[in-house]
């Protein structure tokens, strides 16, 4: 089936998979019905829902903030209007391997911050976890409840040419976006009235009632009403749109550090009416920044004997205290390894080869193949400090050696993965554009649940491989379809 | 409720009435400079507005009104500029926005986005201002409106009234000071009916003062009207009947001992100005007077500060 108009005009990148054209300039039957909708919309119409968009985002605030020169600029994330589809078989076998990955990532931090027994039995080296900065000695024997140390995963999903999906990151520490997943649907069906329950997609809407649910589960005190808050680090944090969006669709308390005060190990917060005891601190504020007295000192985000509170078992704090150790790119190298030990089972999910450049033989493989790699640090995000070898010059990639020479444990280097396309609505016309996927899984004392959908991003620039949003990325609808 | 959060609220709501203030002084200011009036001065509005260096303020625009209207409404560097107040409004609003409903949060967004378009600056500058003042004062009324209309009965709205009143009862305490303070240099205003229809045309209440009184302008039924009318929703009295009527609703369950207090400082204040006349006033000096009322709506700002919102 060939679409009218802008189809004829799509260009499929060479050599990498396309989400919705397939081998043969076939449309795949999962877009068939959006092209049709499409196909009956003229240049202009597109152009008017593109800018309805932007509006629509303008007015409701939905911006992130971007610091330049000391002044903070209110951007709204870019949208794309063209959905991106995933299908009900592709999902269940996405589904399945996060919650393989999850289960096992989460016996890793109990064991790490217990008994050990996988460094003890020489499965993951002991000097890649120590040397680890988010390896926490504070969370040593903590008993955290359930034994749940991620409670929200917003793990990284790529797609290789020939579709292969790939883990490429684990984010276990605070994962953000999810507010845009839940935007971006409310965009759409204003954009496109009736195509999504035409297309039988999926709905998202669950995740905050999920999310409060588990969040109500983990209270200490046994009271019928447990005062649950989300902290924030306030509204000069980039992701507050989110932090505000989240609170009001659980109902909960959005507060910062100054609003908590700890006294004989309890959390309290101010409130008109005096001191009120918390009981669950859904937290978006770093490790680092969480309690002055036992983390860096001159944080003002955080909260003064907080720790000692959690320690106490006075306060649950979600996602667990010292999960960096988990997500952190050396680690990440010894994932599959993890799910072989943990749960006796081969890795649904496939892991990007890794190399570790504080191994001497993979760093000598590494430099001599520099410019099909990918050099990231290991404690980076948010696509600062990359070095993409492929599009690079001489001068940057012997600086970034040098880089790696003072310290190699920091870095890890990946084989260039191609990522998928998807089309997107570029000035008028339709044009390929790389895009990854990040599902959001919540994990709570009933198991892993996972939101049928997630965020899609996207690298807008023309051969980007980059889509993280602080490097010029946007942002899609995802759909997942009902069987 | 959380200490941050009803300060927010507060604070966000007095600055919004603040802006409709402004907003209204500067519409009837621009017309009556148009009314060639001989040696109309934008001096007392700026007095009022720009505080402590309202001369240098003066000094450099000179008496260009469009130009005032540039540096009242458009301008970063004066603090009181619409923009700025406005933008302090939606900060404070922006740290609080699950406690103000969805509508009200785009209510005030749109509000900024419209004061901030450079649109704005261009049409103040080329075409009727008139006419661009009534875009930002409908604003402001769709922001009142929506208050009205999807804000919750509870704690959030009695400190957000609390706020709007204690501002507008500031306001119109300065006011009255500006307006009766300018007669003892020029008396002969004392007798000028544009004088007291341009005062009570910036407040909105020119309609109400000619149904009450029907002997044309006098300066002691102005001021009965804005100080002393229970029916004026912008004299002093209808605002401290309400900061009064919005916090007796923060009681709550236990009665705690700062409520109380508060409630006696804040009762006290309205007895005052309830059992007060023109007579009563004119005896013991309108200046006084309106010293003790404004020193008075401070010290509830600030009890308020310590008692509620933490910050001892």
């Amino acid at each position: 089936m060939q679409g009218s108009g802008y189809f004829n005009e799509y260009n499929a990148i060479d050599g990498v998979w396309d989400e919705m054209f397939g081998a043969d300039s076939e449309i795949r039957e999962h877009y068939s019905k959006v092209i049709n909708y499409l196909s009956q919309e003229s240049p202009d119409e597109l152009k008017q829902k593109e800018d309805l968009a932007k509006r629509l985002f303008m007015s409701q605030g939905i911006t992130f903030t971007v610091y330049n020169s000391g002044e903070g600029i209110e951007k709204i994330f870019p949208f794309d209007i063209i959905p991106r589809i995933i299908t009900a078989s592709e999902w269940a076998f996405v589904e399945k391997g996060i919650k393989q990955r999850l289960t096992a990532l989460n016996h890793f931090l109990k064991d790490v911050y217990h008994n050990q027994f996988i460094i003890k039995d020489g499965i993951v080296p002991i000097d890649i976890v120590y040397s680890c900065p988010h390896f926490l000695r504070e969370m040593y024997q903590l008993q955290v409840p359930y034994d749940i140390y991620v409670h929200i995963a917003g793990i990284d999903l790529i797609r290789d040419h020939d579709g292969t999906f790939y883990v490429l990151e684990d984010n276990l520490r605070t994962p953000s976006g999810v507010s845009y997943m839940l935007e971006n649907r409310e965009i759409t069906k204003r954009l496109f009235p009736d195509l999504l329950p035409q297309c039988n997609v999926r709905s998202v809407t669950e995740y905050p009632t999920i999310l409060y649910k588990n969040l109500m589960s983990l209270s200490p005190r046994a009271v019928s009403n447990p005062t649950i808050v989300l902290l924030s680090p306030g509204i000069y944090n980039s992701a507050y749109f989110e932090h505000t969006t989240l609170a009001r669709l659980m109902g909960v308390e959005l507060v910062e550090g100054r609003d908590l005060v700890v006294d004989n190990h309890k959390v309290y917060m101010k409130t008109t009416n005096g001191m009120q005891q918390v009981d669950v601190i859904y937290r978006r504020v770093d490790d680092e920044f969480l309690d002055p007295l036992v983390f860096n000192p001159s944080s003002m985000l955080g909260v003064a004997g907080l720790m000692g509170a959690y320690r106490k078992g006075n306060v649950a704090i979600v996602n667990a205290i010292g999960n960096g150790v988990a997500d952190d790119k050396a680690v990440y190298a010894y994932v599959p390894a993890m799910i072989r030990y943990y749960l006796n089972e081969e890795p649904i999910l496939k892991n990007v080869p890794t190399y570790q450049l504080g191994i001497p033989d993979e760093k000598e493989y590494v430099f001599a193949n520099i410019d099909t790699m990918v050099v990231k640090k290991t404690n980076g995000s948010g696509g600062y400090g990359m070095l993409m070898g492929h599009a690079s010059t001489e001068q940057e990639i012997e600086d970034y050696k040098n880089e790696i020479l003072k310290e190699p444990r920091n870095f890890i280097a990946q084989p260039t993965i191609s990522l998928s396309a998807a089309p997107c609505y570029m000035h008028g016309e339709l044009a390929p554009r790389r895009i990854d996927l990040r599902p959001y899984a919540l994990c709570g004392p009933n198991g892993i649940e996972i939101v049928p959908g997630g965020l899609t991003r996207v690298a807008l620039k023309e051969g980007s491989l980059v889509v993280n949003s602080s490097q010029g990325g946007g942002s899609k609808d995802t759909w997942v379809l009902g069987s | 409720m959380l200490s941050r959060v009803a300060a927010s609220l507060y604070w966000s709501s007095r600055y919004i009435e603040r802006s409709d203030g402004l907003l209204r002084m500067l519409k009837i200011n621009y017309a009556s400079s148009q009314d060639a009036v001989q040696g109309f001065t934008w001096e007392p509005m700026m007095r009022l507005y720009t505080g402590d260096d309202h001369e240098a303020v003066m000094e450099k625009l000179g008496n260009d009104s469009r130009a005032v209207l540039k540096y009242m409404i458009t301008s970063k560097d004066n603090p009181n500029s619409i923009l700025n107040i406005i933008t302090m409004a939606r900060e404070n609003a922006r740290g609080v926005q699950e406690h103000i409903t969805k509508d009200l949060w785009q209510c005030l967004n749109e509000y900024y986005h419209t004061v901030k378009d450079t649109k704005l600056d261009r049409m103040l500058q080329r075409e009727d201002p008139i006419g661009t003042l009534d875009i930002l004062i409908k604003q402001v009324m769709l922001y009142y409106g929506t208050v009205e209309i999807t804000m919750e009965r509870g704690e959030g709205r009695s400190f957000m009234n609390i706020g709007k009143y204690l501002e507008r009862a500031i306001q119109s305490v300065d006011i009255l000071d500006t307006k009766f303070n300018t007669l003892n240099d020029n008396p002969e205003l004392l007798t000028d009916t544009t004088y007291w229809k341009h005062l009570l045309l910036s407040i909105g209440g020119y309609e109400l003062y000619l149904k009450t009184y029907r002997s044309g302008f006098e300066a002691k039924n102005v001021l009965e009207q804005v100080a002393l009318n229970n029916d004026f929703p912008r004299s002093v009295i209808y605002a401290v009947n309400h900061i009064q009527r919005y916090f007796e609703r923060l009681k709550g369950d236990h009665e705690r001992e700062e409520f109380r207090r508060m409630s006696f400082q804040i009762g006290r204040l309205q007895s005052r100005i309830k059992y007060s006349s023109v007579n009563s006033i004119r005896e013991e000096g309108l200046s006084p007077f309106l010293k003790l009322i404004r020193s008075e709506l401070y010290g509830i700002g600030n009890a308020l500060n310590e008692n509620y919102f933490g910050n001892y």
